[in-house]
């Protein structure tokens, strides 16, 4: 099919909010960051990056293929314990446990997923938070091997093949490269036929299954897949903090990864973004006000479901915006081959 | 001969497994009138110990005082709950979107995060950190039967449960209320037709419902002598499961279930660290939803 058929604005174009917002995130906070130079704005650009992949990679499996999850911040503990573990008894290097660790979350989330994907929506919901529960059990009683609630120090800190990247600038330029690379892939899984997939699954299941989709496949892999980026998070926040707690990963994270998703919109990758930015910066603003952190994720998690259902960028515009800017990659019902990109 | 530790463990796990049946029976009501589920029912289970404890702290009433306000404040709670949480997302009264999904699922949304609003005030006005009852409170002191020592506690919970049970029963097969709850839960629209007020029955389920919760929140509260804003979390998740395992709308079957949890939760303590005890209740929920995805009792298909 030749692109010049569709009636699709020129290429140029769309590239034009990705480039800004790279530009935003590369150029412009970094020198905020660097003008201000305070430890603590390092800090929560870094947190603020995490959530962000965080809640991504949750968007994946509640957002697109309709699976309500409960349990996510326990993968994103198996990630960050992944990490810590390797590095302390193997001394490996933040370049090995990086990839390692979203492997290893993948892992037990697959093994865990083959004997519940046949469940839906609060079978589902509930599994998985019995699942999160487990997992942060062994977190918090083997104490042999995790060291319990007393956690683990992480002496290693972020490098790229040996090169120390520990700064305060570096440290947010590997947050912000892994994470942006990890939001990309992301996109465009959630963006393409095989997204139209998973979304075929939250909208009717057992028609989708009738159409041919595998469901109980792509359920597996859409559950393993966010695993896998939750694992990378956990990797990176291990490495960024150098200590590491069960109380990191206990079932309120998981609500609030949920609640991030929820705010930006169930269904939409930018709404994912901005609904990790709003609740991890709106209670940092108000710190001055008080310790109202989880109070503010309740309020405005309900807020936005009774005034906003749809969240703050729904799926609707989102995906509309997505299709501006990818322009001509994007094809539109041409000839049989449906609606995405290829 | 039984080891009398047996027995002990038994007689615990039993009056265990009656505080969790009560949250129980909220879970399964609600969920059987309205198909959804109701993440803010631990949170009831701690207003119900907050209240007992501000009244004990207040003045110094009997101890039935105390499971009296209790069960107001759970009323109260129930009540508001369904008119916060749940009310604003039932737009439409038609049977589809009673039990639809995107109703079923912005209200467990919604009610997930009215439990987190809840919790964090109570930890805004109580502190984070347990509050212990007073020493005459506490229900504790053993009674020797045989080669066996229990508490008054065993008895007074599993007393009092027992009396709400068959009020219960009484109410749901008796009363003009209970009636209408049962219509309800088997069809909202014929319920509808036939001139009941829908929207009437579902809060009298709630207020039901949360008045046993709150009942459980007290006397576990008054059992272990610790109150504290998070404590509603864990048993919640326990009494989740009873229900899941009775099969989602059977009442004696999420009680029979409830008493299944806490006997063989009490006894998992013999072998494992108390730590490790409630894996007990994530494992069988696993195993139920794997094995019996219908409940153990679910087959029989008897609703409320």
């Amino acid at each position: 099919m030749n692109v010049s058929d569709l009636s699709a604005p020129p290429r140029g174009r769309g590239l034009l909010i990705p480039l800004l917002l790279a530009l935003l995130v590369f150029v412009g906070l970094p020198a905020m960051l660097a003008g201000f130079d305070r430890g603590y704005f390092y800090q929560i650009a870094n947190l603020a990056l995490i959530f962000i992949l965080l809640s991504a990679s949750m968007h994946l499996v509640t957002g697109v293929a309709g699976l309500l999850h409960l349990g996510h911040a326990a993968f994103y503990g198996v990630g960050a314990y992944t990490a810590a573990l390797l590095s302390t008894k193997f001394g490996l290097g933040f370049t090995v446990t990086l990839p390692l660790s979203g492997v290893v979350a993948a892992l037990i989330a697959f093994l865990v997923a083959l004997p519940t994907m046949r469940l839906v929506s609060i079978y589902f919901a509930v599994a998985t938070l019995a699942i999160g529960q487990m997992l942060y059990l062994v977190m918090l009683n083997w104490v042999e091997f995790t060291k319990g609630p007393n956690g683990i120090i992480v002496t290693k800190g972020l490098e790229l093949f040996g090169f120390s990247l520990s700064g305060r600038l570096a440290t947010y330029y590997t947050v912000a490269t892994v994470v942006a690379l990890c939001v990309l892939a992301i996109g465009r899984l959630s963006h393409s036929y095989y997204g139209n997939a998973l979304r075929s699954i939250r909208e009717d299941d057992q028609c989708a299954d009738a159409m041919g989709v595998s469901t109980a496949r792509l359920k597996m892999e859409a559950f393993t897949m966010s695993a896998f980026f939750a694992g990378v998070a956990g990797s990176l926040w291990a490495h960024m903090t150098g200590y590491i707690s069960p109380g990191d990963f206990k079932f309120s994270e998981s609500i609030l990864i949920l609640a991030m998703v929820v705010v930006g919109g169930l269904g939409s990758l930018p709404g994912a973004v901005i609904g990790a930015l709003l609740l991890i910066l709106l209670p940092e603003g108000l710190r001055a006000f008080g310790d109202f952190r989880n109070i503010m994720v309740g309020l405005v998690m309900f807020l936005s479901i009774l005034l906003l259902p749809k969240g703050l960028l729904g799926e609707v515009s989102a995906l509309q915006l997505a299709r501006r800017q990818l322009g001509a990659a994007w094809r539109n019902t041409v000839k049989g081959e449906g609606i995405g990109w290829r | 001969m039984i080891d009398p530790y047996y027995l002990q463990q038994l007689a615990i796990g039993l009056s265990l497994g009656m505080t969790y049946a009560l949250m129980a029976i909220g879970f399964t009501l609600i969920f059987g009138v309205l198909n959804v589920v109701n993440f803010a029912h631990g949170e009831v289970y701690t207003l119900g110990a907050f209240a007992g404890l501000v009244l004990i702290s207040a003045t110094a009433p009997p101890i039935f005082a105390v499971i009296f306000i209790a069960l107001a404040i759970g009323a109260m709670a129930g009540f508001s709950l369904e008119r916060i949480a749940f009310k604003p997302f039932r737009r439409f009264t038609d049977e589809a979107s009673l039990k639809s999904r995107a109703m079923r699922e912005s209200t467990l949304l919604s009610s997930l995060a009215v439990s987190i609003v809840v919790r964090e005030a109570l930890e805004i006005v109580f502190g984070s950190q347990m509050r212990s009852v007073p020493f005459e409170y506490l229900i504790n002191t053993p009674v020797r039967i045989g080669p066996v020592i229990l508490v008054t506690g065993d008895f007074i919970i599993f007393g009092v449960a027992a009396v709400m049970l068959i009020g219960l029963q009484y109410l749901l097969t008796r009363t003009r209320i209970g009636l209408s709850i049962r219509a309800v839960s088997n069809n909202p629209l014929g319920a509808k037709y036939v001139g009941i007020d829908t929207d009437r029955t579902i809060i009298m389920t709630f207020v039901v419902g949360s008045m046993m919760g709150a009942a459980a929140g007290i006397l576990t509260g008054l059992y272990y002598g610790a109150i504290f804003p998070a404590m509603g979390f864990v048993p919640g998740i326990k009494a989740f499961v009873a229900m899941v395992m009775g099969g989602l709308s059977s009442i004696p079957g999420a009680v029979i279930c409830a008493l299944i949890l806490g006997i063989s939760e009490s006894m998992a303590t013999t072998f494992v660290s108390s730590g490790w005890s409630d894996m007990v209740a994530y494992g069988f929920l696993i195993l139920t939803l794997i094995f019996f995805p219908n409940g153990l009792f679910g087959a029989r298909r008897e609703r409320v």
